[in-house]
This record gives structure tokens, C-alpha cells and sequence, in this order.
């Protein structure tokens, strides 16, 4: 074969400009192959054909950049195995010496990540334990309440459209009262609400309180052996009056 | 200076990258560039885009007028750049070569396209690939452009075999049928349009 009028005779053009046939390819890279003058001559004509297009280059929008990237960033990484080219080296005593020092390094970093995300993780279970123990002492106290036989169960029900409502647990033999919030809308700041017994139809305070943060939450009241009924006002902060009765929200009997 | 201590302690290659992290104003050669495309590294890539983009945008530019679907057609390319980097072989040829041939497929395909053919309604579209080779005539836009202005400076004859195999992407095959030409003939003829355009190149 007549390398020279292979060469001039366009398929190097009609190989590098996509145009060839695909048995016309296969036979050119063969060639290029066994002819470093080829390779040479598609390598001239590839840098002239780059050159060429320097020259007529046209800066695309600005906004393609970003576009392509947050394209890419969508890709999952590639599984083709990562290719790192090593040359040979001579140096085989500082080679060692450098592979020690990396991998002290890496030792270094990774002992330090891992304390880092420990110290972390012990701190994370150490809060959430205590979020939990707090949980279980607000339930195990519930549940003490609402359990004891010499408790009386008051349902306080919301008047007027008032959401307002809650469960009184009175031990009428020891007087405690507790009450168990179920719902409260929260007050503007100079009011609270007032928990009040009725006695004889007199109303006896048993204590101011803020609409709890979360529902469920137990408050102890004043103690009182008697009551009729238990009724919840909104009063302005720190009420020593009695009851503003109009602002009555919830009322409930109880069952003696 | 950094590179050069690498290349010294030559196993410390993996840290390539994150030296020419360090240091964005780089220069890499064609090799290292596709050594570090194929381990996906972000600082090459956005080196390829900064260097490439403009050439690469320019030849869609040439296929495909519309700046917009050319912007398009541009992002499509350097995202299969950076998918199909790992079939880049360089025993075949250059980097830019192989991205070239890239962006050209793709601008072809975009104006072949169903979407794109009806947006240009004054062209009425049909089936029949002889058709296009009314279409031969070229939006002026891009008539002047790049390689177009060296293939403009060919004879008619040589002019629309360049036309219809390089900016229109048709098989020896196509053309011999739109032409009606021998394929023998379209062969040498494109073979011919080749050579004296390498020399005007």
C-alpha cells in the first residue's frame, strides 16, 4: 500500500469530520496502527480543524454553565472504575517514607472524624434520653392520678363555643387537686386563667395558671375539701378579686 | 510547584485533584485533563467547559441558528461529555476532535427533530427525505460562519455534497438517492470536496 496516497486521498478529512463509512474506519485506524505518517497526518488536520474552530469560537450564554451543572449534579456517579495513572518511580525509599506519611494522615483524619461524629452521636442519645425520662415521669405521675381510687374525676366542658376544657382529679379525703389540661387556647399576656371551686355557690380560688405549651400537662391546684363544682375564668393577671362570671369557660360538677 | 512535586512522588497521583483545587488558574495537557474527566473530578470539567464551550458553541452555531436551541443543544453536548467521557479513546484521535463530532451529531439531531421542524412553519415538513434538499439553501445567518465560509468558496457541485454529508449529517447512501448519483461517485466526489477544502482550512 502506497501510505502517502492513502493519506492525500481525503480519507484522513472524511475520518476526522465523521463522515466516513464504517468499513472505511475501521481500515483507517488499522492503518493508523502500522503508519505513524498517518497518525501524524490526522493530527495535523485535527490541530488545523481545532484552530479553525478557535477562530470562529462564540461565547455561549452565561447561564449555560449553571444549567449544565445542576444537570449533572442529578447524574448518579459513574460505576466505571476510577482510572489513576502512576508512572514509574525510582525513588523507592522516599515512595515508602511518602506512602507512611499518607497513610498517617488518613489515619489521622478518619480517628478525627470519628471522635468528631461520636462526641456527636453521644450527645444526641444523652438528649434524647432525657427528653424521654422527662416523658415518662409526666406519665408515670398521670398515671398515678387518674389511677388512685379516691380520686374524683371532674370533666370540665368548654362553655359558649369555648374550647376551653380539662379533668379535675380531687382527693376529697386528702383535698389535693390536680388538673389535667386537654385544651387551652393560649391568653394574651395580662390575662390567665382562674381555676375556681364552688361552695355553697360561693366561689373559692383555687389558683391562677398560664394556658400550658403542650396539652396534658398536669397542674396541682389548691387543696379543698368541698366542692360542688369546679369552674374556669379568665381573669386579669394575678386576679385577688372573685370571678369575672361572664368570662366563664368551662364548668363542670361534681359527683358527690 | 506542587505538580512538580507530585510528579517526583508519583504515587501520590490521587491528590492531583485536590492540589489543582487549590490552584484554579491550571493549565492541564489533553491527557491530564482526560485523566481527571474520567474520575469525575468537577475542577477539570469546569476547566473543559471554560476552554471548549466557546469553540464547541460555534459549530452548533453553524447547524443550528437559533441561539436559544443552540444554547440547548450545547448543554445537552458537555452533559454527554461528561457521561461518555470513559469512551473516549485516544488512539483515534483528539480530545477536541471527539467532542467536535459530539456537538455535530447533536445539533443534527436537534434540527431533524419533530419540534424543531414544526417550529420552522414556513417549511412545510414531509416524510420524503428529498425534500430537504430544497432546504439546502441555508439560513443566511449561519451561511458565513466557521467552516461553512471555507465549504461556501467550493464549487456548487462540492458545495452541497459538504452540505448534505457534514452540516446535515445524510449517508453516502441518502445523498447518492437525493443527488440520483451513483454511490461510487458521491464517494470519490465527497473524497474530492475533502481534499480541496483541507486546503483552504
Amino acid at each position: 500500500m502506497n501510505i502517502q496516497e492513502y493519506i492525500s486521498s481525503g480519507i484522513i478529512e472524511s475520518y476526522v469530520l465523521g463522515l466516513a463509512s464504517p468499513e472505511e474506519r475501521t481500515e483507517f485506524e488499522q492503518n493508523c496502527s502500522n503508519y505513524p505518517d498517518l497518525v501524524e497526518a490526522r493530527n495535523n488536520f485535527e490541530l488545523a480543524l481545532e484552530e479553525q474552530a478557535g477562530k470562529n469560537a462564540i461565547t455561549p450564554p452565561s447561564n449555560v454553565r449553571e444549567k449544565i451543572w445542576s444537570a449533572i449534579r442529578q447524574i448518579p456517579a459513574s460505576n466505571t472504575p476510577k482510572i489513576i495513572t502512576m508512572e514509574p518511580t525510582s525513588r523507592r525509599r522516599s515512595s515508602r517514607l511518602g506512602w507512611v506519611a499518607a497513610a498517617s494522615i488518613i489515619l489521622f483524619l478518619a480517628a478525627g472524624y470519628l471522635a468528631y461524629t461520636f462526641y456527636n452521636r453521644n450527645k444526641e442519645l444523652k438528649d434524647s434520653n432525657k427528653d424521654l425520662e422527662e416523658k415518662v415521669d409526666k406519665m408515670a405521675k398521670e398515671q398515678e392520678i387518674t389511677h388512685d381510687p379516691n380520686n374524683t374525676v371532674v370533666n370540665l366542658i368548654g362553655l359558649k363555643g369555648s374550647p376551653s376544657s380539662a379533668n379535675i382529679y380531687w382527693d376529697s379525703t386528702s383535698a389535693n387537686v390536680y388538673m389535667i389540661v386537654k385544651n387551652m387556647p393560649q391568653l394574651p399576656t395580662n390575662k390567665q386563667y382562674q381555676l375556681w371551686a364552688l361552695i355553697d355557690n360561693k366561689p373559692v380560688d383555687l389558683g391562677l395558671f398560664d394556658a400550658p405549651k403542650d396539652n396534658k400537662v398536669i397542674l396541682k391546684m389548691k387543696n379543698t375539701q368541698k366542692a360542688d363544682a369546679f369552674a374556669i375564668t379568665i381573669e386579669n393577671r394575678g386576679n385577688t378579686g372573685g370571678p369575672h362570671l361572664g368570662d366563664l369557660q368551662s364548668l363542670g360538677k361534681a359527683k358527690l | 510547584m506542587a505538580r512538580s512535586y507530585l510528579r517526583q512522588y508519583s504515587k501520590f497521583a490521587i491528590f492531583v485533584p485536590f492540589i489543582n483545587y487549590l490552584n484554579p488558574y491550571t493549565k492541564y495537557t489533553e491527557q491530564e485533563l482526560v485523566s481527571l474527566l474520567l474520575i469525575q473530578n468537577d475542577q477539570a470539567f469546569s476547566y473543559l467547559y471554560d476552554n471548549y464551550s466557546p469553540a464547541l458553541f460555534g459549530v452548533i452555531c453553524q447547524i443550528v441558528s437559533d441561539k436559544e436551541i443552540a444554547s440547548d443543544v450545547l448543554q445537552d453536548v458537555f452533559i454527554n461529555i461528561w457521561r461518555k467521557i470513559s469512551s473516549y479513546d485516544k488512539t483515534k484521535g483528539r480530545l477536541f476532535t471527539w467532542m467536535l463530532n459530539i456537538a455535530r451529531n447533536a445539533a443534527i439531531d436537534k434540527v431533524r427533530s419533530r419540534p424543531y421542524q414544526d417550529s420552522l412553519k414556513n417549511q412545510p415538513l414531509t416524510e420524503n427525505v428529498n425534500s430537504t434538499v430544497s432546504n439546502t439553501v441555508v439560513d443566511p445567518k449561519i451561511n458565513d460562519v466557521g467552516l461553512r465560509r471555507s465549504v461556501n468558496k467550493l464549487k456548487e457541485e462540492y458545495r452541497q455534497l459538504i452540505e448534505l454529508s457534514y452540516f446535515q449529517g445524510f449517508t453516502h447512501e441518502e445523498i447518492s438517492k437525493i443527488l440520483n448519483l451513483p454511490l461510487g461517485t458521491v464517494k470519490t466526489r465527497i473524497r474530492s470536496a475533502l481534499m480541496q477544502l483541507r486546503t483552504m482550512i
